[in-house]
């Protein structure tokens, strides 16, 4: 997590390389390479004759990474200042649900399609609000609050649809979860527009250096002169209406929501592509790049425990694995150890600032990404 | 004992319950319970507490609501009846102990967990309140600790659809099970049916958890069809949910289900017989949820007197053609 101090005067790579995502790469292109030894012809993409799509194992890795990203970016802003949210995953209930409840007594044409994904999210953000306020304005506890609303959405989520598991068809509803831009899944486009904008907004105005300075400090904030409620209120929006565009993409590949099931235990991924990509649960220093690469990890887990064909009752089992040694490596007592043995190995390597290992640097001010 | 009485009051009220009332052996009267909030006491109707599961699903609700009407004022009786909190072992436990504590005449009980409950149990037997086990049994299965299980054969339901894919491709073929989390005795019992049924030139390629989910079938059995080259004739499918899941990832590789891949799927629900008649799943296995009126008789029996059979198998039916389907879509309940 020591930040990059050399970033003008050595290449991208070895930025990237003193990311603390970097193992979270390393794993991702070890999972692939795993892959590609039980088929050769694992990374191969076709052109499938019978939906005139492009088909293949990477663009079945994006198009499942693409609801991930979304709640994890949102994620990883609500963490940045020092909370959580936990309601992820049932608002993708709500927002299906919404969707899903409008979309089944409706017609099929794209106005339909729409106002179904403008409801959906529109009730996010109201669930967003609220969680935004109470965190805000209240000063509860975010764990407290959004385990509120994860209670209380995928309540409300069964109460929209009468606890049934309601289906719709609409063609352009269907489109975004299955239909392809350029080869590329319209859900992985989607989501990187998002998160393109979003980096965009954080990153090249202050706002990126707000989020971070509450989340390390919410006093010296203030006095800074940042007022923390607009701020907070306006993260936890922004996670949940991220989570219903989550809830959107999974509800719209299979045309169904189910109310117990959509989104169950997504906040657990978020939180884990989050912590995969380095962003501390602390609060502070956050890394987008970091979530969304977490996200792609995640997603390449999930399939490639299938592909591997490993039996369902190790899955949790590998998938912790995986986790924990990714974890382990960028924690920061064995990148001290790794920076250590660099320094000693090789006095002066040309891609290391060798800097000493200094743990504070974690919540060093260093805007990145 | 009257700082026993006193604890468990206190235990009670503060929902501590399960562990510490689990202890004290006893049959208080307390009335300060979380179920007990229905009228007590109503004149001589039989008062009966159902430990139910809670919404999962179109299965779960057509059973739940089922045993709700079954067991109605009109029939004599007064049910409680007390959902899991989000499918809460923990939750049950708490509810099965306030019923006892209430002196409830008789609890019908569907767990989420099958392991756990002999304690509890123990105590309804010293109270001497008879006990039905619905739909879900509990491990290790001692059939002293309650009067009756009443739940169709999974063993035998998933046997028949075996039968069926024996005739379908008489020289076996490569085929995918899709099951529930592991560990539920549901999903053991399906793949015990499955296992020593199916043929011996039949190739198992893989069988993964799908969770019950379409969502996630979909996703897992795409990637499966990309492993095998789709090479896959055929999908066990351990619910309806994840065969039409599995059905719609088919229609994505663009083969099409019902000729390419044959899904069977377990369960009976409108929406899976309504894509059998579609010809989109070749094979569904009714898991026949309507069996309130069979535990309405078993309590009665039981409060009786008379002695009940311990194991009672609901009879389901399979439906194996689209003209099936359809001839059972319009008075179908659930």
């Amino acid at each position: 997590m020591s930040a990059p101090r050399t970033k003008k005067a050595t290449p991208f790579l070895s930025t990237v390389i003193h990311q603390p995502y970097i193992w979270a790469i390393v794993a991702l292109v070890l999972l692939l390479v795993i892959n590609l030894i039980k088929d050769p012809g694992y990374l191969g993409v076709s052109f499938n004759a019978g939906t005139g799509n492009l088909s293949g194992n990477l663009i079945d890795i994006l198009r499942a990474s693409a609801p991930v990203m979304m709640i994890a970016v949102g994620m990883t802003l609500v963490i940045a200042t020092r909370g959580i949210d936990l309601s992820v995953g049932s608002v993708m209930a709500v927002s299906g649900a919404v969707s899903m409840q409008f979309m089944s007594t409706a017609d099929g044409s794209a106005g339909t399609a729409f106002a179904a994904a403008g409801l959906a999210l529109a009730v996010s953000a109201v669930l967003g609000v609220v969680n935004g306020l109470l965190v805000s304005v209240v000063g509860l506890q975010p764990f407290i609050t959004t385990l509120i609303t994860m209670l209380a959405g995928r309540g409300l989520a069964k109460v929209i649809t009468a606890g049934q598991n309601t289906s719709a068809s609409n063609e352009p509803f269907r489109w975004i979860a299955n239909g392809t831009v350029f080869g590329f899944p319209v859900v992985f486009v989607i989501a990187a527009v998002i998160v393109a904008i979003l980096a965009v907004l954080v990153r090249r105005t202050a706002l990126g250096l707000m989020i971070e300075s509450i989340g390390i400090n919410p006093k010296a904030a203030r006095m800074a002169g940042i007022r923390p409620i607009g701020i907070l209120i306006s993260v936890y929006i922004v996670s949940a209406v991220l989570a219903g565009v989550a809830g959107i993409f999974s509800t719209a590949s299979v045309m169904t929501v189910e109310v117990a099931k959509t989104g169950l235990s997504s906040e657990m991924d978020a939180i884990l592509a989050v912590v995969i990509g380095g962003t501390s649960l602390a609060g502070g220093k956050f890394s987008l790049t970091g979530s969304v690469i977490g996200a792609l990890l995640i997603a390449t887990l999930d399939k490639t425990i299938v592909f591997l064909s490993i039996p369902s009752s190790a899955t949790p089992a590998f998938k912790a694995l995986v986790i924990v040694i990714i974890c382990l490596l960028q924690s920061q007592r064995v990148r001290a150890l790794f920076a250590r043995r660099r320094a000693q190995g090789r006095p002066t390597p040309p891609s290391s600032p060798s800097a000493p290992p200094n743990p504070a640097s974690t919540r060093k001010e260093t805007v990145s990404a | 004992m009257s700082i026993t009485a006193k604890f468990r009051a206190i235990a009670g009220v503060a929902l501590v319950g399960a562990m510490a009332l689990g202890i004290t052996a006893c049959s208080g009267g307390s009335s300060d319970s979380p179920a007990s909030t229905a009228a007590a006491g109503s004149g001589d109707l039989v008062t009966v507490g159902f430990v139910a599961v809670g919404p999962e699903g179109g299965w779960r609700t057509a059973n739940e609501q089922n045993i709700q009407d079954s067991f109605s004022k009109a029939n004599g009786f007064d049910l409680k009846y007390a959902p899991a909190t989000n499918g809460d072992q923990n939750s049950q436990i708490t509810a099965f102990t306030s019923f006892i504590d209430e002196g409830v005449d008789a609890i019908l009980l569907s767990a989420t967990e099958a392991t756990g409950w002999e304690s509890v149990l123990k105590r309804a037997q010293e109270a001497e309140i008879p006990v039905v086990l619905l739909d879900r049994g509990i491990e290790p299965n001692d059939d002293s600790l309650y009067t009756s299980h009443i739940a169709p054969d999974n063993v035998g339901i998933s046997a028949s659809a075996a039968t069926w894919a024996n005739a379908q491709f008489p020289n076996g073929t490569n085929y995918v099970v899709l099951e529930g989390p592991p560990g539920l005795s549901v999903v053991n019992d399906r793949n015990k049916g499955w296992d020593a049924t199916i043929g011996k030139t039949f190739t198992k390629l893989e069988s993964q958890s799908a969770n019950w989910s379409t969502e996630e079938a979909k996703s897992v059995f795409e990637t499966i069809l990309k492993a095998n080259n789709n090479n896959v004739q055929l999908v066990f499918a351990q619910n309806d949910e994840m065969g039409l899941g599995a059905a719609l990832a088919v229609e994505e590789a663009g083969l099409k289900p019902g000729s390419d891949v044959k899904i069977i799927t377990i369960d009976g629900t409108k929406s899976a017989l309504e894509a059998l008649a579609a010809g989109r799943l070749s094979f569904v296995a009714e898991y026949n949820p309507l069996f309130g009126e069979t535990a309405v008789d078993v309590v009665n029996a039981a409060l009786a007197g008379k002695t009940v059979e311990k194991d009672i198998v609901v009879p389901s039916v399979t439906f194996d053609s689209p003209a099936a389907a359809t001839a059972a879509l319009p008075d179908r309940k659930y």
